[in-house]
């Protein structure tokens, strides 16, 4: 029982601690692509800072933000908070910069503004793919929670560490079980949420 | 916010000494054009010719180099671009409609942006259905993708009348569709172009969809304007090899639709006219002088009669005047459509009509020759 209370616990922890970082990933980079459709030069700022967060090993990140900003829960969101921006980022730039370009010039013909073409045509459009780079975060967000672990962030990340130094197996899979099921709930989930929020004209295409 | 439109009418269009370039080449070079109000002006060229570029610069999506573009003689750089788009009609060939709204949405998208109430919408949206002859009721919410080609273009026209601008802009609306229903979607377009009594600049590469809807065409090649005309000044006096080249005139009968009676008829001269008292034996004699074959009479109720000669030889001394043995024939105003003339004389089983400009008989319409002189 003083397991299961503990797993519960870790879990809670562990889900807080990724979603308050998959929030905030989203809350950073979706104004920051949609302030990029307006400077070039923000834009491919944005997409090379992204890129390169994401060809620096996670490990690293969670690393390399202890020094910076300390140890501690603040830290580790902004650990894993920068580890996901880049697929949020990625895939809102994508959907809203690869819109159908006789979209953009007959909206602009009949007289809609720059803040309504984005409004009415480009977010609209950039839905599917937003909604894909943040189930991939919502999963990678997952993952990198139990690394922060390391940094003070708890959860289950600590159980799993803690299992690793005293070779204790039961906690090693105390830790590990619920990860992997959190994952493989998160993939289920937004799969089916996708299949629904997918609008039908999307759906026949494919 | 209520909206008021720029212009309520068009006066003209005007484009002076515009030029526009990309680098080191020329898009549009000291272009001048006037388009006048009410008329259907067609840009035409092949592609690069810089017509849609031209097309582009009166809304402003594109901004010349230098040169001035003016309507209603305001220049149109004063006008607020989205101000300046919402008071004209846009429809382009890839249509551009949005695919997470609904016909109802993607009509009325300008309306809701402009604050009207969704009652109102809907109304102002159901009569531009009618109006492109698709029935509101199975329409209105359907998505583009349940639309076919010819439908999604009828909503690209639908959505570009919805604030009733006096001038519309149409980038190839119909290159895209398979040459049946582009042929349906002209034909309907030149019976609606007379009920929306709106200035139209309208670009295409297609030169016989210029010649049925244009007003005046005008040819574009290498970033000029080549010459600005109606479809028959363009085929009989075409200004250079590259405009003949163009309007194909060497091959005139495919666009018999453009040509006038005028254009073909043989032109009259009195010599054709007697008196209507003359007895048949006088103006057989007369006749055969001057080696005609036909004549005519003023009738007393102010038609004109035909005297075949045949028929002169038959009343021979019967005492009959030409009053008596006049038939009567078909006549055309000079400037009606050729194609037409020549499919009622077809229908009466006649093979001459008689041409009037204004009152006056100017010439002859044989329906032999036109073929002849059309192929």
């Amino acid at each position: 029982m003083v397991i299961s209370a503990e797993i519960l616990q870790a879990t809670l922890e562990h889900f807080f601690l990724a979603y308050t970082a998959l929030l905030a990933g989203i809350i950073v980079a979706v104004p920051l692509v949609l302030l990029s459709l307006y400077s070039e030069r923000l834009a491919s700022l944005v997409m090379k800072f992204s890129n390169l967060v994401q060809a620096v090993p996670s490990f690293a990140v969670v690393a390399v933000v202890v020094p910076l900003i300390g140890i501690g829960f603040t830290p580790a969101v902004i650990a894993i908070m920068l580890r996901v921006l880049l697929p949020i980022v990625k895939n809102t730039y994508i959907g809203l910069f690869n819109v159908d370009p006789a979209l953009i010039d007959s909206a602009k013909g009949i007289g809609l503004t720059e803040f309504q073409i984005i409004r009415n045509v480009r977010l609209p459009n950039a839905y599917p793919a937003i909604f894909a780079g943040v189930k991939f975060a919502a999963i990678l967000a997952n993952s990198i929670a139990v690394l922060t672990a390391l940094i003070g962030g708890g959860g289950l990340g600590s159980m799993i560490f803690e299992g690793l130094t005293n070779f204790n197996t039961a906690k090693i899979l105390a830790g590990t079980l619920p990860v992997i099921a959190i994952a493989l709930f998160l993939d289920f989930s937004f799969s089916v949420l996708e299949h629904r929020l997918t609008p039908e004209y999307l759906k026949n295409e494919t | 916010m209520k909206f008021k439109k720029l212009f309520n009418r068009i006066e003209s269009i005007k484009l002076e000494s515009v030029t526009k370039s990309y680098g080191d080449r020329f898009a549009v070079r000291d272009l001048d054009l006037e388009v006048r109000g009410g008329e259907l002006m067609i840009l035409i060229g092949r592609s690069g010719s810089g017509k849609t570029t031209t097309l582009r610069m009166i809304n402003r999506l594109i901004e010349p180099d230098s040169g001035r573009v003016s309507i209603n003689g305001a220049n149109v750089e004063d006008f607020d671009p989205v101000r300046l788009r919402r008071s004209i009609g846009y429809v382009i060939q890839n249509i551009g409609l949005l695919p997470h709204l609904n016909v109802s949405g993607n009509i009325g998208l300008i309306l809701k942006l402009e604050g009207w109430d969704q009652a109102k919408i809907r109304e102002r949206v159901s009569e531009l259905l009618n109006f492109v002859s698709l029935p509101p009721k199975s329409f209105m919410d359907r998505y583009p993708h349940q639309l076919s080609g010819g439908q999604q273009q009828r909503i690209g026209l639908a959505r570009a009348l919805a604030m009733d601008p006096p001038l519309l802009l149409m980038d190839e609306p119909f290159g895209a569709l398979d040459p049946l229903l582009r042929t349906q979607l002209q034909d309907e377009f030149c019976k609606i172009k007379k009920e929306l009594g709106k200035t139209i600049v309208f670009v295409t590469h297609d030169i016989n969809e210029a010649f049925k809807l244009g007003d005046r065409v005008a040819i574009m090649d290498n970033a000029s304007l080549v010459q600005v005309g109606t479809p028959e000044e363009l085929i009989f006096e075409p200004s250079n090899e590259l405009v003949s080249e163009i309007v194909d005139s060497k091959r005139k009968y495919r666009h018999m639709e453009a040509l006038k009676v005028r254009d073909m008829m043989q032109s009259l001269d009195s010599g054709y006219f007697l008196e209507g008292n003359m007895p048949a034996e006088i103006a057989l004699r007369k006749m055969v002088d001057a080696g005609l074959e036909v004549a005519f009479v003023f009738k007393e109720s102010g038609t004109v009669g035909k005297i075949p000669l045949n028929e002169v030889l038959k009343a021979g001394n019967t005492g009959k005047s030409l009053n008596d043995i006049s038939k009567s024939l078909l006549v055309f105003p000079a400037d009606a459509s050729l194609f037409e003339a020549l499919t009622q004389l077809k229908e009466e089983g006649e093979s001459m009509a008689l041409v009037l400009g204004g009152e006056m008989p100017v010439g002859l319409l044989f329906s032999d020759r036109v073929l002849q002189g059309l192929v």
